[in-house]
Parts: C-alpha cells; structure tokens; sequence
C-alpha cells in the first residue's frame, strides 16, 4: 500500500493538511476483503477496508457497502462509523473506504466458549435480536441502496431460483442441494414484504466486547429479503461453531434471541435455518472452486470443499425430520 | 500388492503425528491454524486412501447413471414424499452422503 498516496487522499478528503499515518498493519481480514489498521495523528484510530485480488461475484463492491453501513449507522445499528469512500482505484490499487475502528473480538470459537462476552449469553442474544430489528427496520424503496435491485415479490421463492441459478453455474451437480431446495419449494411459506437483509449475521461477524455488541461487521451481501432470513442465518446450526445447545449463533438462547427482536415466526425461522445450510454449502463448493481453478490457490480454500459433505448430511436430517413432522 | 508398503494411509497418518507432536509445539502461534490445516488435510487424504470406491459405482448406477439427470428429477419434484421412488432416493441419499462424510466430515456422521 502507497502510505504518501494515501496519507495525501486522506489530507485532501478531512482537509487535515497534517494529517499523518503514524502506524499502518494489516489485520486478519476475510477471504474476500483486505482490513487495515490505521493509526492517524490527533489519536483517530480508523480501518481501511479494500478488496482481495480475488474477489466473489455475489458480494457487493466497497462503494456499496460504504452505503450500506451508512444507512445501518443511521437507522441506529451498531456498526463503526463510516467515513470516507475513495472509488478511485488509483490511490491504493483497489477502492477503499475509511470506518472508526472498534475494540471487540469476533472469532467465532472464541466468543462462542465465552460465558461473559457481549455482557453474559442471554444478554448479548437479546441485544443481536435488536440489532436485527434495527437493520430490518430499513426498507424499500431507497435511493441510496438502489444498487441492491428491485425487491423480489416473494423472497423465500427468489431465494430458492438464485440457489438453482448458483448450483446451475457450478462444474458438478449437487443431488442433496436439490433435494433440500426442493423441500423449500414444497414448504415455502407465503409472501412476505421484503426489509433490508445483512445475508451474512451470524457469529463471527459480529464484533463483542465484555460489556455487549461493539460492532454488526461484513455487509456485502446484503440485499432486500424476508427478515427472517436473517434469525435464521444466525440459529442455522452450521453456525453454532460446535455450540449446538445454545441455539441463536452458539452463544446464547433462541428465546432471548426472539424476545430482543420482537415478534418473530418460528416457523418461518425454521425454514430459513435449512436455507442457511444449502446456501452455505452452495457458498463453500464456489470457494474450494476458486482453488481448484486456480484463482486463488489456497490450502483454506480447498478445506472448506470438505466441508460440503458434512452440510448436506444435516440437510437430509433437517428434510427427513420436517417431512416426518 | 506390488506396491511398496507402507502405504498411502501409513505415511500420511505417521507424517501427521509427527506435524501434530513434534513440529506445531515448535512452531510459532501464528503459524499454529497453518500447520492444523495441513494436518487436517492429511487426514482428509488419509481417509480418502484407505476407503473402498466401490460405493461410486453402485451410486451412479442407482441414480441411472447420470448425475445431472438425477439431480434434475429432485428439482421437478419427480422424487417428492408420496412418489413411488421417494423413499428409495431418501436412502440413496443417505448412504451417498454417508460415505462422503467418511472421507471429508466423519464426526458428522459419528454423532
């Protein structure tokens, strides 16, 4: 990263004409973006976020993610502040933007052996209950979000065409996928109007510290959709990261997940719960694709293929135990 | 039977006690989820060596011999509960899936 290019963009964006880089590193970003740590003079302590060389089609560039923390900011999410975008490829290489940085873990195995981060387990489930309440109070039509596209009509139906479209793009088909889809299709509940939807709240992405949520992280592949999509997300059980009894994310319990959301249906969430598992796993045969490609040769990468079986082993249990209820 | 032993499984199995004991307490904590990977991935490979394939085939000849076929059938609903074959295709499944699990996620299957 060109430190003089950027410290001269960020001079020029704050008007700050001293302002200086005093420390620069690179955190533990994601597969897909590339998270730095900026130290700034006056004791602004800031992340830059930018793109990996490789990138996954299906997530929003950091244009638009930038609006989309900006409306999770104003519509009272918990989400560090968003602060300057540059789209101009040519600063850094990529476009970037510039968010307050927040203190908080968020590694999945650590925050789900925690019985006192995010202020004790029910406390912090209630509180990702209210933040989901917050982000789903974000609905079409919006201006500023018109890169998300039209809302679907019937967004369990338009999840179940894009996961047919996805596994249509993919080198080998997935009988286990088709049969869960399939099991949607005959059980999908009716229309529902559609809210904003982070498409990806779930433990590990949400940043805690002792005292409760810091942080609601990783909104690219947010789009407009059942809110329910979202309780669902976090319960899956591929998402309790080994912590199956506590059913909202590994981390606390479901009721005090609903109880800080407001009125939920169940039996709406359950639905998403078997979605979760096929798109995840839809999610993971595109990674490990990347590095049997060639993209992107990654010994995580191509783990993460493994874990395809696994997923479609609960898959069959979920369909088997819905079809026999 | 001409090969020369120990085999594939052997070696891979030595080799990942001597990564998990020997290498990682040495190594430093950054590199730790690094060397796991390898060792699970050795692992994966290790199961792959020693499982039986004959599975595959049968599997294939249930489905009719096409995948893609198969796989398109379930989308159509052509094996939904109440369909003659249901049934037969929710146990093919299963032990489909049981020996991929076998391979790449034997816990799953252990529980």
């Amino acid at each position: 990263m060109d430190e003089a290019r950027l410290t001269a963009w960020l001079r020029a964006t704050t008007g700050d004409a001293s302002l200086a880089i005093e420390r620069a590193s690179l955190l533990s970003g994601g597969a897909i973006q590339q998270n730095w740590a900026i130290d700034v003079s006056g004791g602004r302590s800031w992340v830059l976020r930018t793109d990996n060389a490789a990138t996954l089609a299906v997530s929003h560039g950091r244009a638009q993610e930038f609006c989309l923390l900006r409306a999770a900011f104003a519509a009272g999410v918990t989400v560090p502040e968003p602060l300057f975008l540059c789209e101009d490829g040519a600063v850094i290489g990529a476009p970037f933007f510039v968010m307050a940085r927040v203190a908080g873990t968020a590694a999945a195995h650590r925050v789900v052996r925690s019985d006192t981060l995010g202020g004790g387990r029910e406390a912090c489930v209630r509180a990702l209950g209210r933040e989901l309440a917050r982000i789903h109070s974000i609905t079409p039509p919006r201006a500023d979000l018109a890169f998300l596209g039209p809302p679907p009509d019937d967004p369990c139906r338009a999840f179940i065409a894009d996961q047919r479209a996805a596994l249509d793009r993919q080198r080998h088909p997935r009988p286990v996928l088709e049969w869960g889809l399939r099991h949607l299709e005959r059980t999908a509940p009716p229309p529902v109007a559609p809210v904003l939807v982070h498409n990806d709240f779930r433990t590990g992405n949400i940043m805690l510290d002792e005292a409760g949520v810091t942080a609601v992280l990783d909104w690219e592949f947010a789009l407009w959709s059942d809110p329910h999509a979202d309780l669902g997300w976090l319960c899956a059980k591929c998402w309790r990261f080994g912590n199956d009894a506590n059913e909202a994310g590994g981390i606390g319990p479901r009721a005090a997940l609903y109880e800080g959301y407001g009125a939920v249906d169940d039996a709406r969430v359950r639905w998403w719960e078997l979605a979760a598992h096929i798109r995840w796993a839809s999610i993971a045969v595109d990674q490990a694709e990347r590095h049997i490609s060639g993209v992107e040769r990654s010994l995580e990468l191509a783990l993460t293929g493994h874990m395809v079986p696994g997923l479609e082993w609960e898959i069959l249990r979920i369909v088997e135990a819905r079809d026999a209820a | 039977m001409l090969r020369e032993p120990p085999d594939a499984t052997d070696l891979l199995a030595t080799a990942r006690d001597v990564l998990l004991n020997e290498l990682l307490p040495a190594l430093p904590a950054e590199k730790a989820f690094a060397a796991r990977m390898v060792a699970n991935a050795m692992a994966i490979a290790a199961r792959e060596a020693a499982q039986d394939d004959a599975w595959q085939g049968a599997a294939l000849a249930h489905m009719g011999g096409d995948v893609r076929t198969f796989a398109a059938a379930i989308r159509a609903g052509a094996h939904d509960p109440g369909t003659p074959r249901h049934t037969e295709v929710a146990t093919l499944l299963d032990d489909v899936t049981r020996a991929r699990c076998a391979v790449s996620a034997p816990k799953v299957i252990a529980r």
